[in-house]
């Protein structure tokens, strides 16, 4: 695995056109928090399971999974390309490739093979984001940037206070206004469930909220139909792509 | 959306076809924030995916005509939204002609914070 300093730079000097410096902003932002400690793994296991979402593109069984009617008629290993536990590399490769076929069973069946709740959360905040990143390195043409150096220490352990159950596979914040520690998540007194969607994990939530005020627009902005944001494309297209992109995904969500 | 679509797809020269078909007709900003929003979303629907998330209860009730046209309960991830009541439909058609007015000020009432590092 190739590795890079966080504290060196993430550009887009390569690119085929000019790229507007938000993005490489929280792009490094995001590659700084892949490298920290988080609630429930360290740098190196985050690290590492960034590292697995790449292997995944190449792993043999998600792809006869992906083929099949369904993946879980689909037995195997992955072709992992680290030292973690089997649950947290099936789960990561899992959301990186076909996320649309997960269900509460394989879930529960995640949680009883060891991965906590919440470090299941965390794998989701990693998994996204590298998927994230590395697809707009992909639609611009240039390679992906190396995985960020592993940063010391051990996880917080660090779980917000008021998770509700009940509502999705995963415990969130309840929807009314963040408080306490968490106040800074959402503005307003309501929010979008995928922004509770990780909130058992702080920090994963303002990671997203970082890279999705670049890539795509601002929690007020997104509620707001009108509201165009300050891109080159028009509301109307942006919802174009994302709906588009969400439908091949067969996001229902 | 040829370039949305080869983003999430597999075929390398699929997507530098279609990069350069964007780049043509949207100029390079455009370019780049098309792509800046497939990618964005090929990270939103795993997280809805893989954490179970319901739609979000407004958005349940003033969509239900609209998921029945485009088919969306086919999608399996659909499991995670509870089917909507009678009285829900009800309330979603009474709604709709106003949701995008209603969605202004909801968006307008939310502060600017940012989120902390």
């Amino acid at each position: 695995m190739a590795a890079l300093s966080v504290l060196s730079g993430i550009s887009y000097e390569s690119a085929p056109v000019p790229v507007r410096e938000d993005l490489p902003q929280a792009h490094r932002d995001a590659w700084a928090h892949l490298a920290a400690p988080g609630s429930w793994w360290t740098g190196a296991e985050r690290v590492a399971l960034a590292a697995e979402v790449r292997a995944a593109a190449d792993c043999s069984l998600c792809r006869e999974r992906r083929a099949a009617l369904s993946p879980n008629a689909v037995a195997g290993e992955h072709a992992e390309a680290g030292d973690l536990p089997a649950a947290a590399v099936d789960a990561a490769h899992r959301i990186a490739t076909d996320a649309g076929r997960l269900t509460k069973t394989w879930f529960e069946k995640t949680v009883a093979s060891g991965v906590s709740p919440g470090a299941y959360v965390e794998i989701v905040g990693i998994v996204v984001t590298v998927v994230s990143v590395d697809a707009f390195c992909r639609g611009l043409g240039v390679p992906p940037h190396p995985l960020p150096e592993p940063r010391p220490g051990a996880p917080t352990r660090y779980v917000p206070a008021g998770l509700v159950e009940g509502e999705a596979w995963v415990a969130m914040l309840p929807n009314g206004p963040a408080r306490g520690a968490e106040a800074d998540l959402w503005p307003g007194r309501r929010t979008a469930n995928v922004l509770r969607a990780l909130s058992q994990v702080p920090d994963e939530v303002r990671n997203l909220r970082r890279l999705s005020a670049a890539h795509y627009l601002e929690p007020h902005e997104i509620v707001d139909p009108g509201a165009e944001g300050h891109r080159a494309l028009d509301r109307r297209q942006i919802e174009l792509v994302a709906a588009r992109v969400s439908a091949l995904n067969e996001c229902f969500y | 959306m040829a370039l949305a679509e080869a983003l999430v797809g597999d075929d390398d020269d699929a997507l530098h076809a279609a990069r350069e078909a964007a780049l043509a007709a949207l100029g390079p900003e455009g370019l780049v924030d098309a792509v800046a929003v497939a990618s964005n979303f090929q990270r939103m629907v795993r997280i809805a995916d893989g954490t179970g998330i319901p739609l979000d209860g407004p958005l349940r009730v003033v969509s239900e005509e609209l998921r029945d046209q485009l088919g969306l309960e086919r999608f399996a991830a659909s499991a995670n939204t509870p089917a909507s009541s009678a009285a829900s439909r009800l309330a979603g058609r009474l709604i709709r002609p106003v949701a995008f007015r209603l969605m202004r000020l909801v968006g307008r009432s939310l502060d600017r914070g940012s989120p902390g590092r």
